[in-house]
């Protein structure tokens, strides 16, 4: 990095920006000036409101035969809690048809009373009445405000004389009279006012950072890249001394700094408003923030700045022009800002599969930090998911820069053109991406794949396989290729066989691990296991269901079609790693993610090494088989002492030494193919 | 002596939403020497903004290969920057920056020795008579304003190869003499030009020598007098017209 041609580079775009006299004002200006006159506006208009409401005298009136009583307790209560009852004054309007009174606007509404007998035969009367009681109706018009407002008074007015007029029985019955010696109401908050203050601060602040950085950094970011390329100033850029990754560092830094800027003006808004009585604090608002909390805060936020300006670098470079640019900023605000809400949800805490989803994390983190519960080695891990999430989305950035078919728009990528293997490469991600979504619409929503068979029969046969199969059709792939349909040597076959115990084992231990981060209740476990391996199943559809068919259709699927469309875009052990992670993220439960994205991994790299699908697949059928056979016998790897965990691994790791001793190099074949 | 500019069996395929794949240059060869100005004569589409957008590095070449003072348009895409100017009607200027601030900027940022951009800037203000608008925004200049202050920021960094890509595209005829008058007179201060045009009376004032292209193929490439020669044509255009039409160089 060319650090003065950065720099020039990043005053360069502020002082275009700042020189965007329309945009300065839209975007700082305006919002500066108007939000206070609108919350002024907004405040004036409630209290002249509450100052009307509270002036007006409500004519009302009261029917049937239990209105010498209502009436009665109206006037006596009005009086005796003329302090504790919002300020109201009425008066009774005497009319023989009230529903036209009220029709007319002669009064604002009026009180039905019935008697017990009468409110019984009633359709519609409220559940929690009891048989015999007498029935006080409010009738209004909830279309008008007054009405509405003044019946929202008389129901507190009349639960208030009803309540006396229960004491009053009680009297006369010979019981204690004041309801209130007969038990207090009261709660006690554990937490400190600055705890509770700190949980609100921590649902929204991300939330609030995230809208507003998006909002402030769109200003910059969507003319940055698609504004330049509209005016032709972005070629002009490109035939300079300067390198792409300055360029792009540059843009970045510019668009993180707007929106800094721009989050940091709306701040200073808001403390001017609350000094200037604008809004109103909640009572008992007290922020508790040690410079220690805002210091982890700072260092959450910063990848995330990074993060979202990217993220519109990136929006910006893709759009062809300002117009296109702005179409697709609204989904993605939109989504930034779902992920940013993650905090918002009951018992979600960061130690969980949350902290490595990049923003939900910082979200939930930022939470758990302002409450004073601050889980270190989640933030870390928080933190550094942020900062991978940045260095990729800031690399690719710039790997956008260099893209022809995105700084010329006119041309396509040649994918397209030339479809086939090349095409194929292009879209197999969506298309395992489709399958996932379907798979997972399909488990939560069809009730006719509640059985284990239909279930596997779905997955295996018609999604995997199917997909697979339409792939071939579609691209036109060469079968025996694609699926690595290749025969290997029989040493390898002897380090499999040695293997499937053995990998159960290891996947035992990375569950543990696992474990520690997403621990898993026994209840879950078992729940897990009885949905996997149901009762009442013959053992032999079980080996079927559960290790044939899986086997069969998900090597097809992963280790043929995937590993074959990601074989040329990516290293061997990204690739192992991001087939893995996709053959993980198939098997929805949560804990069981981990463990099986590291078979993916493994069965991955024996693909890879031996060149061909059917050692994995028997890997995967026999570690299957494993596992089935394990269930049906009750047999526990937790029973295993450590010794015997150690020997089991060591074999596993000697079955891997002898596939990879035997790898196939490329351009070589050790066997008949 | 190295060639300043060399370039061998350039070729380029583009894929187009409507036409599918599109040779847009096919194996073209060609050196440029140095002082002089190169010119690639052709008609529209006929790969010429392709191949000088290759060797400005902006896209990458599909196969072979071209240098710039012996930098590798692929290899080292920042030293062939370094020392090149590149001129084109799709290269505009940054509208809310002052004539002076362009370039300015455009020194700096190709690394002209910072000490002596200041005495630059002023130099190029004064020599292309931009002096009296030199502190307004460029989006207040006029068409022929613009031009003069797009080649000023062309040569800010003083590069020793200049591309002119069509640089009289949309110009009256006044403003096209005056983009003329500045080529010739970097060729006296003894620049490398490679100039691109349709226009056929330009590449006769201004090329030492001339590559026809057409169709992503050079077809000829000579001096004016030889071509001349060769073909029994005067004018160019006729000149022009008697490679294209020759059967042997359709595809």
């Amino acid at each position: 990095m060319n650090w003065s041609v950065f720099r020039l580079l990043y005053v360069h775009e502020m002082r275009m920006l700042v020189r965007a006299r329309r945009t300065i004002v839209l975007a700082v200006l305006l919002p500066a000036l108007v939000m206070p006159l609108m919350l002024l506006a907004s405040k004036y208009s409630n209290d002249q409101r509450a100052q009307t409401l509270a002036d007006t005298t409500y004519k009302f009136a009261i029917m049937g035969p239990l209105s010498v009583r209502v009436r009665g307790l109206i006037e006596k209560t009005g009086s005796q809690h003329s302090t504790s009852v919002r300020p109201f004054k009425f008066t009774e309007i005497l009319t023989n048809d009230p529903a036209k009174a009220l029709e007319t606007g002669d009064i604002q509404f009026y009180i039905r009373t019935q008697t017990g007998e009468e409110a019984d035969n009633l359709p519609g009367i409220p559940k929690e009445r009891l048989k015999g009681v007498p029935l006080v109706t409010v009738v209004y018009r909830g279309n008008q405000d007054v009405s509405n407002n003044g019946r929202g008074r008389i129901v507190e007015l009349l639960e208030l004389a009803r309540q006396s007029d229960t004491e009053l029985a009680l009297a006369q019955h010979g019981f204690a009279a004041d309801t209130q010696q007969l038990f207090v109401i009261s709660s006690t908050n554990l937490a400190t006012g600055g705890q509770v203050t700190g949980l609100t601060v921590g649902r929204f602040i991300t939330a609030i950072l995230v809208m507003l950085m998006f909002t402030g950094g769109s200003v910059a970011a969507l003319d940055i890249i698609a504004g330049e390329k509209e005016r032709g100033t972005l070629e002009t850029l490109l035939t300079t001394a300067a390198g792409r990754s300055e360029i792009v560092a540059a843009k970045q830094f510019a668009i993180s700094s707007v929106a800094l800027a721009i989050t940091l003006i709306q701040a200073l808004n808001f403390f001017v408003y609350i000094k200037l009585k604008v809004i109103n604090l909640p009572e008992g608002f007290r922020l508790e923030l040690s410079s220690s909390m805002a210091l982890t805060l700072l260092l959450l936020f910063a990848p995330l700045a990074i993060t979202l300006g990217s993220i519109l670098l990136m929006l910006s470079a893709y759009a062809k022009s300002y117009k296109e640019a702005h179409l697709y900023f609204f989904p993605v605000y939109l989504l930034g800002l779902l992920l940013s809400l993650t905090s918002l949800l009951p018992g979600v805490p960061l130690r969980s599969a949350i902290a490595i989803v990049p923003i939900a994390n910082v979200s939930v983190a930022a939470r758990e930090i302002l409450v004073g519960r601050p889980d270190l080695p989640m933030i870390l891990l928080t933190f550094l998911v942020m900062v991978g999430v940045a260095s990729w989305l800031m690399r690719t950035a710039r790997q956008m820069l260099s893209r022809e078919d995105i700084i010329l728009p006119a041309h396509a990528e040649p994918a397209e053109f030339i479809g086939g293997r090349a095409l194929f490469g292009k879209r197999v991600l969506r298309w395992f991406a489709l399958m996932w979504a379907i798979e997972f619409a399909a488990a939560a929503n069809v009730p006719q794949l509640a059985s284990l068979q239909r279930q596997i029969v779905f997955n295996e046969v018609f999604l995997m396989l199917g997909a697979s199969i339409l792939m071939i059709r579609i691209y036109k792939l060469d079968l025996r290729e694609t699926l690595s349909l290749r025969a290997v040597k029989p040493v390898v076959w002897l380090a499999i066989i040695c293997a499937i115990p053995t990998a159960n084992s290891a996947a035992v231990a990375v569950f543990r691990l696992a474990n520690i981060f997403i621990p898993v209740s026994e209840e879950l476990l078992r729940s897990t296991s009885e949905s996997i391996i149901p009762p009442g199943i013959p053992q032999w559809q079980l080996f079927v269901f559960l290790a044939v068919l899986p086997a069969l259709c998900e090597e097809i699927a992963f280790r043929g079609m995937l590993l074959s469309g990601l074989r040329h875009r990516l290293r061997p052990v990204t690739l192992a790693i991001t087939i893995g992670l996709v053959f993980g993220m198939f098997h929805m439960t949560l804990f069981r993610i981990a463990p099986t994205a590291v078979l993916g991994v493994v069965l991955t790299a024996i693909a890879l090494m031996t060149g061909s699908i059917f050692p994995g697949m028997l890997l995967h059928m026999g570690n299957n088989a494993w596992g089935v056979w394990a269930g049906l016998h009750d047999f526990d790897p937790d029973t295993m002492g450590p010794w015997q965990f150690a020997a089991m691994l060591a074999i596993f790791a000697l079955s891997m030494w002898i596939i990879y001793r035997n790898r196939v190099r490329p351009g070589m074949s050790h066997t008949r193919s | 002596m190295t060639a300043p500019i060399s370039v061998r069996e350039l070729c380029k395929t583009f894929f187009d939403e409507g036409r599918g794949e599109i040779q847009a240059v096919n194996s073209i060869s060609f050196e440029c020497h140095e002082g002089e100005v190169f010119g690639l004569l052709g008609a529209n589409g006929a790969g010429k903004t392709t191949t000088l957008r290759m060797l400005s590095t902006i896209i990458a070449p599909t196969s072979g290969s071209a240098a710039v003072l012996g930098h590798d348009v692929v290899t080292d895409p920042e030293g062939v920057r370094r020392n090149l100017g590149f001129y084109s009607a799709s290269t505009a200027l940054y509208p809310r920056l002052t004539a002076r601030e362009t370039i300015e900027f455009f020194a700096q940022i190709n690394q002209y020795p910072p000490g002596s951009v200041t005495d630059r800037v002023n130099c190029l203000i004064e020599r292309f008579g931009i002096t009296k608008y030199a502190d307004s925004r460029v989006d207040r200049l006029s068409s022929g304003m613009k031009q003069k202050v797009s080649i000023a920021r062309t040569v800010a960094h003083d590069p020793r190869i200049i591309i002119f890509d069509e640089p009289t595209v949309g110009l009256d005829v006044l403003n096209a003499l005056e983009v003329q008058d500045s080529i010739r007179q970097l060729r006296t201060e003894g620049k490398t030009i490679i100039f691109s045009t349709h226009i056929m009376s330009e590449a006769e004032k201004l090329c030492d020598r001339i590559a026809i292209i057409h169709g992503g193929r050079i077809l000829a490439c000579d001096t004016l007098a030889n071509l001349r020669t060769s073909t029994g044509e005067h004018y160019l255009e006729d000149i022009f017209v008697h490679f294209v039409k020759d059967p042997r160089n359709r595809k």
